[in-house]
């Protein structure tokens, strides 16, 4: 193990943050804390970190949360990557960040050697799906194969349907890739495939959830 | 203290006279011959002897009980017991005897006046009284708070801002009132009529700001309602769950079992709340399978994390789906604990749940054959309705896969 990746947590609660940090393992190491969208968007040009840990409901800015952090830190964005992180259920708050330019959702019940991972995993420019987000990301793309008239971006490969289908049921990359027996690394790369997609198709659904923020 | 004014029983007429006596401590003759003396003045007498024969009553009627009219306390407060009957106001219905006998006084004072050689103005008199009435009449419909807010918008409750009312009350009166009375002929009245709209006009825009403004504090108030009454609902929610789930939580410390399920209980709960509107409670499919995950996490304290996709309305074959992954949810807490993650895919033509573990896994086929869990209810149960069961299991975990299609013509599933 080389440098620990530098990481700025970025969520209105104390305890949260404190909690977040306490988590992190050894790999990883927290360099700055905001509690508000100009807080945030401050101490990320200002320690310019790996990894920002994000949480999607910031008060500040003009209401747009963490989305408006994500959009706020364009100019530094090549080398900070975010990773979202909520309690919010709703489709249009996840979906909102990830289609902003976050490279994964977790929820914030995730255990302190699991978010460490999912950093890692940011850090080195893949994306981290929660079962959740696949179930999202299923539900705006519909589980049956789509007819071909759609665009590229707007469709799931069978392959990325069911590594989708996977994430979902609680599988980690790892089984993932045992399960259809392909190496992680390219459980990875279908991964960020569909975050492209994610984020760049205009899928009705998307656009309508992300609408619903009134942002991008 | 002055004996009550009543009618008196020793009676001529109707016992006015001998009632004033008795009040004011006169002699009863000193009384009639005044009244004699009044009648003689422009027949001012008689109007007295009218007003108080209907407004005062008779002894009878006081121990009766009988209401007394209000215009005897307003017109003369000394001479009402107040001991002997509630108090009331001017908005009882008493108030119409107060106009009539005010309106019955100002007729009489003028018809004296008259008599006495005054020339009385009829042509200003009707106008004054006409709208005095409407003045008084449109006041006594106020309540008493709408009054006191009234007073207090129109500044009448400092005397600068009374005054301001009166002035501006005596102008709009003598407008009227010259309007009215016929004194400017129509030639003067188009000029006149012209200029005062012009005047209401330039007030009318002297105040706008005003106005507007007050509308303007009136829309904030009502938003600040709103809010206020939106707070307290959620204040009284989280009160009614979370703060009480807290305090559970700091009782039972001790048994980290007891505190996840709390916890997770009420994320659960609130979520629901949060996110979930009362209207998109469809107890479709996926609102099924997650209150099975909710009560199975509930009673056997492990997490049970539901992701659904699509929805579809119960049929009997979706409700065995749910008896089925129910089942299975329950053999996952009981034999192999930790996280337990359900995926639902709900489709027109298929839906299906995958239930899946991070036990030990088990082997199906060491699994005595009278065991009913999972061969009866979950297997036994999907077969019977047209669905299928597949059950894979290893030491990394145990993941049962429940395929039921939809119905189809002439499949009988029972």
């Amino acid at each position: 193990m080389t440098e620990p990746i530098t990481v700025v947590v970025v969520d209105d609660h104390a305890i949260f943050r404190s909690g977040v940090k306490a988590d992190l393992d050894g790999r990883v190491q927290v360099v700055g804390e905001a509690a508000t969208v100009e807080e945030a968007i401050a101490v990320i040009r200002k320690h310019q970190p790996q990894v920002v840990l994000l949480d999607v409901h910031l008060p500040g800015g003009r209401g747009g949360g963490g989305a408006e952090v994500i959009a706020g830190c364009a100019d530094v964005r090549q080398s900070t990557r975010f990773l979202a992180l909520s309690v919010s259920d709703s489709a249009e708050d996840v979906v909102t960040v990830i289609r902003a330019g976050a490279r994964g959702y977790v929820t914030k019940t995730i255990s302190g050697a699991d978010i460490s991972d999912a950093v890692l995993r940011v850090a080195s420019g893949d994306a981290v799906f929660s079962p959740r987000l696949a179930g999202f990301v299923l539900d705006a793309f519909g589980t049956a194969a789509v007819a071909a008239a759609d665009s590229e971006l707007d469709r799931l490969s069978a392959r990325e349907l069911e590594v989708m289908r996977l994430i979902a049921r609680g599988y980690s990359y790892k089984e993932v890739a045992k399960e259809l027996f392909i190496s992680i690394k390219t459980v990875e790369t279908h991964v960020s495939a569909v975050l492209r997609k994610l984020q760049l198709s205009s899928r009705h659904e998307l656009t309508r959830w992300a609408a619903e923020r009134r942002l991008l | 203290m002055r004996p009550p004014l009543l009618r008196s029983s020793d009676a001529l007429i109707a016992g006015v006279c001998a009632g004033l006596a008795a009040h004011l401590g006169m002699s009863l003759r000193a009384a009639r011959i005044g009244m004699v003396v009044l009648s003689l003045l422009g027949g001012a007498g008689v109007v007295l002897y009218g007003w108080l024969w209907l407004l005062v009553p008779t002894a009878e009627e006081r121990r009766r009980g009988v209401a007394t009219p209000a215009g005897l306390r307003l017109g003369a407060p000394a001479l009402a017991a107040p001991e002997t009957r509630p108090a009331r106001s001017l908005r009882t219905p008493g108030g119409h005897e107060v106009l009539i006998g005010v309106g019955l006084l100002v007729v009489a004072a003028a018809l004296v006046a008259q008599q006495l050689g005054v020339n009385v103005q009829w042509g200003w008199l009707l106008p004054v009284g006409v709208v005095a009435l409407g003045a008084v009449l449109a006041w006594s419909q106020l309540d008493e708070a709408r009054r006191a807010r009234l007073m207090d918008h129109a500044g009448a409750t400092r005397a600068e801002g009374l005054a301001r009312l009166a002035a501006g009350l005596v102008l709009v009166m003598v407008g009227v009132l010259i309007l009215v009375s016929g004194s400017l002929s129509w030639e003067f009245t188009w000029p006149a009529l012209l200029a005062a709209a012009a005047v209401l006009g330039g007030v009318a825009l002297v105040l706008a700001p005003w106005g507007l403004k007050f509308w303007k504090d009136l829309e904030a108030e009502r938003a600040a309602r709103v809010r206020e009454t939106q707070r307290a609902e959620i204040a009284a929610h989280l009160h009614d769950s979370v703060l009480q789930t807290l305090a559970l939580i700091q009782n039972r410390a001790a048994s980290e079992q007891d505190v996840i399920r709390l916890a997770r209980a009420q994320e659960r709960e609130l979520r629901r709340w949060l996110y979930v509107d009362a209207a998109e409670r469809t107890g479709n499919l996926a609102d099924r399978i997650k209150a099975v995950a909710a009560e199975v996490e509930e009673a056997y304290g492990h997490p049970v994390d539901v992701v659904s996709v699509g929805d579809t309305p119960i049929t009997p074959r979706q409700d065995a789906l749910v008896q089925a992954t129910r089942e299975a949810v329950v053999n996952a807490a009981k034999h192999a604990g930790g996280a337990i993650s359900v995926y639902l895919e709900a489709g027109t033509a298929v839906s299906q749940v995958f239930v899946r573990d991070r036990g030990s896994g088990f082997d199906l086929d060491t699994v005595p054959e009278d065991r009913l869990g999972i061969r009866e209810s979950v297997i036994n149960r999907m077969q019977r309705h047209g669905g299928t069961a597949r059950i894979r299991s290893s030491d990394s975990g145990t993941e049962v896969h429940l395929t039921m299609p939809e119905e189809e013509a002439g499949t009988n599933h029972d």
